[in-house]
């Protein structure tokens, strides 16, 4: 151990967690120091900051002598409710009122390891490793907080920001103590609180950045404003690929407000003094595309030639067959894709709503030329992700236009250019054959991927996986004219059929609907890890038609840090997964994606809400993630619903 | 360039704009109030929305030069200090995940309550049909708005 906390340290916890386990956690003990930035002013809304800091005990948290602590979320807040859940983690262990805690992010830092948000993984990752960072620093504040008094540190207790004396009279404010804390060594052992004195964990506590969300001070990407920035939008191929051959610029820069046309080396970016004028400068730009080899593209040859390929399979004699299919699906997040740019003394400074700061970081450094320590990732909130942040291609071009420019540039996407320049969800077509002679949970056999730019969409192949086994199993039980649930029951055991059972138990299973309606059942653990069984009750009101009036979601994720925001993940799931089961499809003709915005790529909307009730199971296991995990279950619970209801099997999605 | 004064959350301005440049990118890139957030720009998520003399008005489509002379509020200027009934509401019933729609959320809230101080579920329905939230926030934004409407 080393004596100055301002010294790169790393110490080994052993904790006193979950029976005696041992925790081998490594905090960094060095004071944050941030790279050499030269950030201009920013102009409008900003965070509410902190007053001054004056003891940072690890890289994830900070301390006052106002007593308010300061954590850092160092990964990406985009609805999920990661910035809450890391304070809260942090401020249950350092013992502090939730009313003092604040949140800062932080830079794209290798200091924290990969910092993409992604796979759901946030708290189950550093559920122990935040705690550890807390009781670190609390345990400092005691023991400084025990030297003054001259007793023995083991004796004194924390509550809401103070440590309290054994004689239960005298107490002493954190924000007193943080100067000597400052002078002490890290102590290499601390205790994490046993859960039953958990005053912040479990407690269900809307998002920190709420105030400010229905202030309309929130700061996403599309909000940063800068000293002199100019705004771009850019010109890109409308198929996959392409690039261009010539353009006639002269209509764009008669746009008032028009600045520059940039060509970049396969799109066309217009710089303009505001974005409206970007946007009129775009539109009145004259290109030449060339097209390249996509030109030809089509989703729906890629799918027909995918069903002919899996038909040829020759089934076993009596085997339950049937193919599943599934399109490519847009993100479409409400914030379109934006990122704001600004190249000075040597940098390359950008503000981007990114899931991977350190992708961004590297993508821009490879655009602007610069070596990654020369580029500072800001990351800002972000309106809805959902897997589509996960890449960079929207930080790349922004670099490459403000590398042309001496003032910042924030290059705007229109709803346009986000539903059409995307990395689609994969469209798959799925092959299942069964015997029915024994049962077993069906696996099927997939066709994807094509030619189509694709990405990581909310819950990625658990989205079909889920929709063709799980359909597939209920058109196993009307073959075997079994009840769904007892089939179920029967293919799945342990924390599975607690919550299958749940969802049915809660749902009013097997109770009798009225004519044009159907209950359907569904199950599904995302990566293997969350267990979330969904009973969704729909009416079939015309031909074609699904209504979806109630879902009924039973949910074990382990021990919860929010159990309310598990809940409103399960509705979020819900609704993200309608959007795709019953409205929205991405497709593809002559290189080109067809929709364009949300009148042709509809998302759901408040009169299609069902109403959701979500069961937590109690769990003392470790906590396994909620962000994607909602999706999955949904389609095919709809889907089984509709035949219930009508005797007819949907074996596509959009269900209609 | 023409000028236009404009009445915005009790302040007045004089920007200089293009006629037809729709009210979000005056409210966003000239005055730099942000809370007015761009979705769709053709007047079909409703996350731009202000109030226009109390109407909600989705300011992607509203020319600059229609709204002279009239009184805007954006999510800026709908309270001093958040505590507005609706705001309060939406925190009190975890309405926001992302947040990016919410302000346009609110302040159609806002202008249904104005009309109907106790709307049913399916008022709440056709007012706020068209206020996309991709998040999936509708079932607690029913909610909030009953519980600002039970407080108001």
């Amino acid at each position: 151990m080393k004596d100055q906390i301002t010294r790169r340290d790393f110490i080994k916890l052993v904790g006193a967690a979950g029976g005696g386990l041992v925790l081998a956690v490594y905090l960094d003990a060095c004071v944050p120091s941030a790279p050499k930035v030269v950030t201009p002013t920013i102009v409008g809304p900003t965070s509410t900051l902190p007053p001054a800091i004056t003891w940072a005990p690890n890289i994830y948290l900070k301390v006052d002598e106002q007593g308010i602590l300061t954590v850092t979320a160092f990964r990406s807040e985009m609805g999920q409710g990661i910035r809450t859940a890391i304070a809260m983690l942090i401020a249950e262990e350092l013992d502090v009122a939730w009313d003092s805690v604040r949140i800062e992010q932080a830079l794209a830092d290798s200091r924290y390891g990969d910092q993409q948000t992604g796979g759901s993984v946030s708290v189950s990752s550093y559920y122990t490793g935040l705690r550890v960072a807390g009781a670190v620093a609390r345990q400092m504040l005691v023991n400084v907080a025990a030297q003054a008094w001259k007793t023995d540190a083991a004796q004194c207790r924390t509550e809401a920001g103070f440590v309290i004396h054994p004689d239960g009279q005298q107490k002493s404010a954190y924000g007193d103590l943080v100067d000597r804390a400052a002078e002490m060594k890290v102590p290499s052992i601390a205790s994490l609180k046993d859960p039953s004195d958990f005053r912040i964990l479990g407690k269900d506590i809307g998002h920190w950045d709420a105030p400010q969300i229905v202030t309309g001070k929130a700061v996403y990407g599309l909000d940063v404003r800068l000293q002199n920035m100019l705004f771009a939008v850019i010109a890109r191929c409308p198929v996959f690929d392409g690039t261009f051959d010539s353009y006639d610029d002269t209509a764009t820069k008669a746009v008032p407000g028009v600045r520059q046309v940039i060509a970049l080396e396969d799109r066309i970016a217009v710089v303009a003094e505001n974005t409206w004028a970007a946007i009129q400068g775009r539109n009145a730009l004259k290109v030449v595309w060339n097209e390249g080899s996509n030109a030809t593209l089509s989703s729906d040859d890629m799918k027909n030639a995918a069903i002919t390929q899996l038909a040829k399979a020759k089934p076993k004699e009596g085997n339950l067959t049937a193919i599943y299919e599934s399109p490519y699906e847009a993100h479409a997040t409400m914030e379109p894709m934006n990122c704001t740019a600004y190249a000075h003394d040597g940098l390359c400074e950008v503000w981007a709503p990114t899931q991977s700061p350190q992708d961004v970081q590297r993508a821009v450094a490879s655009a602007a030329n610069l070596r990654s320590d020369k580029v500072i990732v800001h990351v800002t909130l972000i309106g809805g992700g959902f897997g589509r942040r996960l890449q960079s291609d929207y930080a790349e071009e922004a670099a490459q236009v403000a590398m042309k420019l001496d003032v910042p540039v924030q290059v705007v996407w229109t709803r346009e250019d986000d539903i059409q320049h995307d990395f689609y969800h994969p469209m798959a077509v799925q092959y299942f054959s069964q015997p029915l002679d024994q049962v077993y949970i069906p696996g099927g056999l997939a066709r994807g991927g094509f030619s189509v730019p694709t990405g990581a969409w909310r819950s990625v192949e658990n989205f079909a996986q889920a929709y063709g086994v799980q359909c597939f199993i209920d058109e196993m039980a009307s073959a075997l004219k079994r009840d769904p649930l007892d089939l179920r029951l029967e293919l799945y055991s342990g924390r599975a059929a607690n919550v299958i059972k749940l969802a049915a138990e809660q749902a009013g299973w097997g109770q009798p609907m009225a004519a044009g309606e159907g209950r359907g059942l569904a199950y599904h653990a995302t990566f293997g890890v969350t267990h979330v069984a969904y009973v969704a009750e729909v009416a079939v009101v015309e031909t074609g038609k699904v209504r979806v009036k109630r879902v009924v979601a039973a949910v074990d994720c382990g021990q919860t840090v929010n159990p309310d925001n598990v809940a409103a993940q399960i509705e979020s799931g819900i609704v993200f997964g309608l959007t795709a089961a019953l409205k929205a499809q991405t497709t593809v003709k002559n290189g080109r994606v067809q929709q364009s915005n949300f009148f042709d790529y509809p998302i759901l909307q408040m009169s299609e809400m069902p109403l959701v009730e979500v069961y937590v199971v109690p769990s003392d296991q470790s906590p396994s993630g909620m962000g994607e995990m909602g999706v999955p279950p949904i389609a095919p619970a709809v889907a089984n619903a509709v035949f219930a209801a009508t005797g007819k099997r949907v074996r596509h999605i959009p269900i209609r | 360039m023409p000028t236009f004064d404009l009445q915005v959350n009790n302040h007045a301005y004089t920007v200089q704009a293009e006629e037809g440049m729709p009210l979000l990118w005056v409210l966003r890139d000239l005055l730099r109030l942000t809370g007015t957030k761009f979705g769709c720009g053709i007047g079909m998520c409703g996350t731009c929305t202000v109030l226009i003399d109390g109407e909600p008005t989705r300011s992607c489509i509203t020319p600059v030069s229609s709204v002279v002379g009239k009184y805007i509020v954006t999510i800026e200027g709908l309270s001093e200090d958040g505590t507005h009934p609706v705001q309060k509401a939406w925190e009190e019933e975890k309405v926001v995940q992302c947040g990016y729609c919410q302000p346009g959320q609110v302040l159609n809230a806002v202008a249904l309550l104005e009309k109907n101080p106790h709307p049913s579920d399916s008022d709440i329905d056709s007012a706020m049909q068209n206020v996309l939230c991709r998040c999936g926030t509708y079932q607690r934004i029913r909610k909030a708005i009953h519980r600002a409407a039970e407080e108001a």
